[in-house]
């Protein structure tokens, strides 16, 4: 779900990570904002467009990273169109979908330890306010990290109650999962203090 | 670059832990009862069955356990009261290679170490590539780390904690959840290339009888220690005859 970088010389590659965070805060700003103006959407679709071009990564890759989040695109749509009428729930799942495939743009084209330097540079002002601005950049990174051992430890318990012939019940599935994720939490803040994190 | 070549060559001179009277209690359960000993030994293996307290003995040594009582030093320092100089001297390794990668791929996680060291970007690099080139896994710098093989995320975590140059290496069951193939590769880094002073907690007894001096716990205590043969079949004696 989350982008993974990939080695590349464009120009977007060689943008400071810092410009891209602050860019990339100031467009979504921009999508979320400009929400009910006609010109918003397709002024995104431009940009997202333009971007991953820059990057050299065409529409192949754009299409692969829309379709890496169509769950929770249709999930937005379909939670809205409950109470929203059709085209605005549909305007705001486009404008989501926006933001999400622009963070995987950089995540795409800048590494990681660059990313969180240039989070803990731009969060630093909010130090005085108690936000341990290089924390936040680490959850983020080991976020990044865990998503696919959590997902994996969902695929083994789906496999084994399915080598018993057992159903799927949210309490035979959720109740091990949240185990199995407090454990792997437990022993990654071990690794972490001994590798000398606080 | 070529100092730190040198020093990762050389075999260290090993440097000395110390416990007396060290007890660790967890709540009313007493997992190290009283242990006193002194190792100066490069290679230093630990066996024990099942809840004798070997991971907590070599958790002692980098300070992810506290004693409750007692008294103890590695290589001079306090682990309670110099947690950060020794988590610097003293890497740890775990059995579980999956919880011990923090960073989303390969390179990222070794230079994970680096950070706050005082390096600038460039020396990262270096020493990154250098490190992921001894333990072959160059070609994977960039790739998630979660898709390499366990024993390839083991030789990961390895590369990780032995980028920063500890003194010593406490590796706990390291090869517990690998296949033959590269408990061996493992098995045979750590006890034949490795510089630095190991200790080596393992149920596997073929790779304790390799070390140069093996501790046997018990219960929460250290009921034998000395040539690695000797101990190794007294334990065999003890499991046979109850
Ligand atoms: N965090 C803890 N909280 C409570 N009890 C603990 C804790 N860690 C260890 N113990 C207990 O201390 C005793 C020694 O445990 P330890 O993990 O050191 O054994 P071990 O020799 O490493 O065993 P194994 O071979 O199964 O890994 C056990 O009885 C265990 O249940
Ligand atoms: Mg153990």
């Amino acid at each position: 779900m989350i982008a993974l970088y990939r080695p590349g010389t464009s120009l977007l590659h060689r943008t400071p990570a810092g410009l891209k965070v602050v860019l990339f805060m100031l467009v979504s700003l921009a999508i979320t904002v400009a929400g009910s103006t006609p010109w918003a959407l397709p002024l995104a679709l431009v940009f997202v467009i333009v971007g991953y071009l820059l990057a050299g990564f065409g529409a192949r890759e754009l299409a692969r990273q829309v379709f890496a989040v169509r769950w929770l695109v249709l999930f937005m749509l379909v939670a809205q169109i409950i109470f929203l009428p059709p085209l605005v729930a549909v305007g705001n799942a486009a404008r989501v979908l926006a933001v999400v495939v622009l963070a995987a743009l950089i995540t795409l084209t800048t590494r990681i330890p660059a990313l969180l330097d240039a989070i803990d540079r731009a969060l630093r002002p909010l130090r005085r306010v108690g936000v341990n601005s290089a924390a936040v950049g680490l959850l983020l990174a080991m976020t990044i990290t865990t998503i696919p051992v959590i997902a994996g430890f969902a695929a083994t318990i789906r496999e084994a109650q399915r080598a018993r012939g057992a159903k799927l019940r949210l309490a035979t599935f959720a109740v091990p999962l949240l185990v199995m994720s407090l454990k792997h939490s437990d022993d990654l803040a071990d690794a972490l203090a001994a590798r000398g994190v606080e | 670059m070529a100092p730190a070549q040198a020093a990762q060559s050389q075999p260290q001179s090993p440097s000395e832990i110390f416990l007396d009277a060290v007890s660790v209690a967890f709540g009313d359960r007493h997992a190290l009862s009283r242990v006193s000993v002194t190792l100066n030994h490069r290679r230093i293996g630990v066996i024990g069955s099942n809840g004798s307290g070997k991971s907590t003995f070599a958790r002692l040594l980098n300070g992810l356990v506290t004693p409750t009582s007692g008294t103890l030093r590695v290589s001079g320092l306090n682990p309670v009261t110099e947690a950060k100089e020794i988590r610097r001297r003293v890497g740890f390794i775990f059995s579980n290679p999956d919880a011990q990668i923090v960073m989303p791929t390969v390179a990222e996680d070794v230079a994970f170490t680096l950070r706050g060291r005082g390096y600038t970007r460039a020396e990262i690099a270096v020493r990154v590539t250098a490190t992921l080139e001894r333990y072959g896994l160059a070609a994977h710098a960039d790739a998630p780390a979660h898709n390499l093989s366990g024993g390839q995320k083991q030789l990961l975590a390895l590369s990780a904690i032995l980028v920063g140059e500890p003194q010593i290496l406490v590796a706990d069951e390291p090869t517990a959840l690998l296949d033959a193939a590269n408990t061996r590769r493992i098995g045979n880094y750590l006890l034949d290339e490795l510089p630095q002073q190991l200790v080596l907690v393992t149920h596997d007894l073929a790779l304790a009888a390799r070390c140069d001096h093996v501790l046997r716990f018990s219960e929460g205590r250290l009921v034998d220690q000395g040539h690695p043969a000797a101990v190794i079949d007294r334990y065999a004696n003890a499991v046979e005859h109850g």
